[in-house]
Parts: C-alpha cells; sequence; structure tokens
C-alpha cells in the first residue's frame, strides 16, 4: 500500500508547555489508525499540527512522500487533509449548505473574486445530495440553520463536508463525542466506508470499543510523545488500555486473573 | 415572516403612520425632504458597521472620523491652497491608516474592538480639536464638480433631495449584494458565528475584518465629507455621538451585536426609524430637551421585541 502521510519528528510547544515531542507516525492508503491518549496527552494538538491550524516549531510532514509545510488551513485543504475538530467546526448562523461548501462555495463569475456570486441553485443541489448520502435518520433541510440542530447532527454534517471534498487523509478529533447511539453508529459506517474507498483516517477517541471496531492500528500517545503503535489483531483491550494510563500490564493481569 | 427586519419594518410603518397622525406637517414635502437630507449621512456609516457587527467587531471611532476626514481635507485647500483631489486623497488614506490600525490591533494583538476603537475615537477626536484648534473651518466657498457629485440638490415636485441619497441607495445595494450574494458575505457571517470554524474551512478571517475596519472608516470619512460639503463647513465636534447612533440603527434593524447574523435591508429600516423618530418627537412637541429619552425607549422596546421573537423562534 502506497504512504500518504508521514509525520517525521514535529515538535510543538505553548509557551513552557510542550505539547508535543518528536512525534512521527505514518498513514497508508486505506488505514484507519485510532489516535489514544488521555486528557491532555497532545492528540489534538498532534492533528492541528497537520490541518494547518497552527505552524510546528520542527519536525518534517511528507504528503505522498512528498516533503510539504503546512502554513494555513487552506494549504491543509489543498494537500487533501480534511479535519473535523473537536469543538465543532460549524457556523451556527449559517444553513447546513452554506455550512457544508464553507470557503469552498461553488460561484458564478469567478472573476470577481470574494466578490463572486454564490451559485445558490448549485450550492442547494450538492447540499441535498450530500444529506442523503450520509443518510441521516431524520430529513434535514439543506435550508436549515445549523443553530437548530442537535449536537449528532451538526457532527454528521461536518462529517459529510469532509467526505464531499474526497479528501486523501480524513482527521475525526473524538466525533462520536455527544452523540446517540444511532448517530454513533453511523460515524463508525462512515470511516468503514471511507477505508473502503481508500482513503486513510486518523481518529482520535477515548472510546476502546470503537477502536476495535474499525481500526487497524492503534497509536498512543502519553505526554507529548507516541509510546506505543500496535496493530489491532495483536493487541487486546486491557493492554491498550494499561498503554493509555502507563500502568504496568504485567501487574493489571495479575489482579485480573 | 418573523424576521427581525420585518418586525422592525412594521414598527417603522406604524410609527411613521402614528407621527403622520399627530402632526399634519410629518409627511410635507419639506420635511420629508429634510429627514432624507440627514438619513444618508449615517446611513452610509451604519452600512459598514452592519457588515462590521455581523463579522463579530465594531467600531466605535467612526463619529470621530467623521469630523476629522473633512478637516483634514478642507483645512490645507483652505489655508495652503492645496489641491483639492491631492486632499482629498490624503483624506482617503487618512481614513484607510485609521481603519487598519483598528483592525491590526484588534486581529494580530487580540484587543477587543470595544477597547481599541474607544482609544482610536479619543485619538481622532482629539487629533480634530487639536488641527482646528477648536473652532470650525471658515465656510467652504468653492463650488465644483466633487461638492456636486458629494452633495449637489436637486428637486422632483416640491421634494428636494441631494445627491448623497443616492450615494446610500447604490451603496446600500452593493452592501446587500455582498452580505446575502457574495462568497464575501458568506464568510463574515461565518466569521461573526464562529471564528475557528471559519479558519478551519481556510477563511482568511483576520484579512475580512481588517478589510472591514477599513471599509467602516471610509465610509465614516466619506459621509462626514457629504456632511461638510452639504452645510458647508467643517467643525472639529461634527458627528459627536454618531457612534452609538450608528450602532443603534443597526441593532434595531436586527442585526446581531454578537456577530453572525446581519441584515442590511433591518439597518436601512433601522436608519429611516431613528430618523423618523428624532423628527417626528420634536414635531409632535416632545421638548428638545427630553427627546433623548423617547429615543432610548424606542430602541429598548426594539431591542426587546427581537428578542423575545429570537426566544420564540428557538422554541418553535
Ligand atoms: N493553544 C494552546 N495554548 C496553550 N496550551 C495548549 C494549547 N493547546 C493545547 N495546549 C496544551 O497542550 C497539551 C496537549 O493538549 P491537547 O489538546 O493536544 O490534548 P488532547 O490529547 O487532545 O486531550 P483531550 O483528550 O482532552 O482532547 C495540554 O497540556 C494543553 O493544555
Ligand atoms: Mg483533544
Amino acid at each position: 500500500m502506497q504512504e500518504v502521510l508521514r509525520l517525521q519528528n514535529l515538535q510543538k510547544s505553548f509557551g513552557s508547555v510542550r505539547a508535543l515531542k518528536n512525534a512521527s507516525l505514518t498513514l497508508k492508503e486505506g488505514d484507519v489508525v485510532a489516535l489514544l491518549g488521555d486528557n491532555g496527552a497532545g492528540k489534538s494538538t498532534l492533528i492541528k499540527a497537520i490541518s494547518g491550524v497552527f505552524p510546528i516549531d520542527r519536525g518534517d510532514i511528507y504528503v505522498r512522500g512528498e516533503k510539504v509545510s503546512i502554513r494555513s488551513t487552506r494549504e491543509a485543504m489543498d494537500l487533501g487533509i480534511e479535519t473535523i475538530h473537536q469543538d465543532t467546526s460549524l457556523a451556527p448562523d449559517l444553513s447546513i449548505a452554506r455550512n457544508l461548501f464553507l470557503g469552498r462555495e461553488p460561484v458564478n463569475l469567478k472573476w470577481l473574486g470574494v466578490f463572486a456570486p454564490i451559485d445558490l441553485a448549485k450550492l442547494r443541489d450538492a447540499a441535498s445530495a450530500l444529506l442523503k448520502r450520509v443518510g441521516i435518520s431524520k430529513k434535514l433541510d439543506a435550508d436549515a440553520l445549523v443553530s437548530t440542530l442537535s449536537g449528532g447532527e451538526r457532527q454528521s454534517i461536518a462529517i459529510s463536508r469532509a467526505m464531499q471534498f474526497a479528501a486523501k487523509v480524513i482527521i475525526l478529533d473524538e466525533p462520536t463525542n455527544n452523540l446517540g447511539v444511532e448517530e454513533t453508529h453511523g460515524v463508525l459506517r462512515f470511516v468503514k466506508e471511507m477505508r473502503e474507498a481508500g482513503h486513510s483516517v486518523l481518529l482520535i477517541t477515548h472510546n476502546i470499543h470503537h477502536v476495535f471496531e474499525v481500526a487497524d492500528r492503534i497509536i498512543v500517545m502519553r505526554r507529548g510523545e507516541i509510546v506505543a503503535e500496535q496493530t489491532v489483531a495483536d493487541t487486546d483491550l486491557l493492554t491498550v488500555e494499561s498503554l493509555i494510563t502507563g500502568a504496568d500490564v504485567s501487574a493489571l493481569m495479575k489482579r485480573a486473573q | 415572516m418573523r424576521s427581525p427586519q420585518f418586525s422592525s419594518f412594521v414598527i417603522l410603518v406604524v410609527l411613521l403612520v402614528v407621527f403622520a397622525v399627530a402632526d399634519g406637517n410629518f409627511l410635507s414635502p419639506l420635511n420629508i425632504s429634510n429627514m432624507m437630507a440627514f438619513l444618508p449621512e449615517l446611513g452610509i456609516i451604519a452600512l459598514g458597521m452592519t457588515l462590521l457587527l455581523t463579522a463579530g467587531e465594531f467600531d466605535l471611532s467612526v463619529g470621530a472620523v467623521f469630523a476629522l476626514a473633512p478637516v483634514v481635507v478642507m483645512l490645507p485647500v483652505q489655508n495652503a491652497g492645496v489641491d483639492i483631489g491631492v486632499a482629498l486623497l490624503a483624506g482617503l488614506l487618512l481614513c484607510i491608516a485609521i481603519g487598519a490600525i483598528n483592525g491590526v490591533i484588534v486581529t494580530k494583538i487580540g484587543i477587543s474592538s470595544f477597547l481599541v476603537t474607544l482609544s482610536m475615537l479619543l485619538v481622532v477626536r482629539g487629533a480634530a480639536l487639536y488641527i482646528t484648534q477648536g473652532f470650525p473651518l471658515k465656510s467652504w466657498d468653492q463650488p465644483g464638480f466633487l461638492v456636486t457629485l458629494l452633495a449637489g440638490s436637486f428637486n422632483i415636485g416640491a421634494f428636494r433631495f441631494y445627491t448623497s441619497l443616492w450615494w446610500f441607495v447604490g451603496l446600500s445595494l452593493l452592501a446587500v449584494y455582498v452580505l446575502r450574494y457574495a462568497k464575501l458575505g458568506n464568510w463574515i457571517s461565518a466569521i461573526g458565528s464562529n471564528r475557528n470554524a471559519a479558519v478551519a474551512r481556510g477563511v482568511p478571517a483576520d484579512a475580512v475584518k481588517i478589510w472591514l475596519f477599513i471599509l467602516t472608516s471610509v465610509l465614516a470619512g466619506l459621509a462626514g465629507m457629504i456632511s461638510a460639503f452639504r452645510i458647508s463647513a467643517a467643525s472639529p465636534v461634527a458627528g459627536t455621538g454618531y457612534e452609538l447612533e450608528v450602532i443603534a440603527m443597526v441593532v434595531v434593524g436586527g442585526t446581531a451585536l454578537t456577530g453572525g447574523r446581519g441584515t442590511i435591508l433591518g439597518t436601512i429600516v433601522g436608519a429611516l426609524m431613528l430618523r423618523a423618530i428624532r423628527n417626528g418627537i420634536v414635531l409632535v412637541g416632545v421638548p428638545g430637551l427630553a427627546y433623548n429619552i423617547f429615543v432610548g425607549v424606542i430602541i429598548l422596546a426594539m431591542l426587546i421585541l427581537h428578542a423575545l421573537l429570537q426566544k420564540n423562534a428557538a422554541r418553535s
């Protein structure tokens, strides 16, 4: 399988907080990697660095083998990296359709630049088609304001936005947080679909059961460092849990017996 | 039809009817002409303020810029024989600089627009007072193409209109287009609604805000020029308190002070409403010193109404 994304020795500090120390990882085509770790381990920081939210202090990022520098969210998207952030990434006062195409509005008279009129018919049609494809339980109107949606519905909208631009790498930061049973299954189904379509997925979650359901590999972070990397087939729940907390595995195993 | 601009519009109509019934002169050609003469000056600033508020910021320095721009333009022409074109260019650059400074400090240093533009108000107003030593300029006695363009007047029947009305109409149409139909308008609303979300989608939020601060300053300067040409004089204390009047127009029209929801049509209604109130309560015979009480109460009532409608909409 072809390598899609490679991170080498990424470092990032916020003042005296070293949120990321020497993180390296590789994502291949159709790879679903779960990024695990306790609160404050540096997971969100890692993915924000990849998605261009802030610049990294040191380290290299390669996309399809080519070294890149990602200086803005726009550059990350242009490289095919779509991110759904933990602190939801929708504008509540805008309609669903306008959110879906935010930053990439279909326009007429392109030469007018930012003053170009949005192609409202196209916007609506594309949005409706997309909503149908995600298969959200309730029928949603593309013109409805996002502020009228439930948390789960918002999450689904954010996810369908990532789908639509057929990104190479899709990053989900705790996508099942605050979701009901049905919506959670929708998200997991989406991850599987993405893998089948050949996209790579980087999934951050605190729910280890979900990891075992959809992921191929597990990467564990602790205090800004990647401390373990395992294939799902070769590990089990207890091991992963102890890796996250940093507890002694053998001691845990003994106690469990 | 529960939209905020619609409810504002209904109230505007009610107010007009009340004033018209209370005083027969309210709808006389002379009075309408008077209202229409003042309307564009605050209205033009309100258009910029609407876009800025929609993006989640506001500008308290507009009233001071309204005074400083014509002072800076007229003084060198009157005292040093500088060409009016050159002077206007200098005035324009000054407004751009004021807006850019506001915008850069707010976005790049991260100080709230309240504090930044409040300080700018003092700086700009202070500059206008210092340059003029506190006195109004000599009256402007040089008619010319620019004067006609900004403050010429014409008659339609018994009505007398100023060209500034056309400026207001044209700029309003542009603003409606930008906010509702253009890509930029989508960005402006998104930035005010959830800045991080907009940035995560590649929207250049800081640049958009800086340009909106510049636009608002330039529009305040333009309004100041229009006003100064109309009354043929520039004064360092012109436009005192306009910042709050303009913000009142905008929020009365239904634009959210918290950003994300802006309506140009609402602002036009708001501008008409405040103009009508100021004019109407004088005609109706409210003593001059008391009329700010009425203006304040009516604004409060409007805001309460918007808040209630908003609550209702959320519930249903
Ligand atoms: N913008 C910031 N400024 C300062 N410190 C930050 C910033 N963002 C993150 N940090 C710090 O960096 C560390 C890693 O945070 P990060 O958000 O990456 O954790 P996380 O693994 O995503 O945790 P969680 O599971 O709670 O979401 C924390 O100590 C956090 O306080
Ligand atoms: Mg996080």
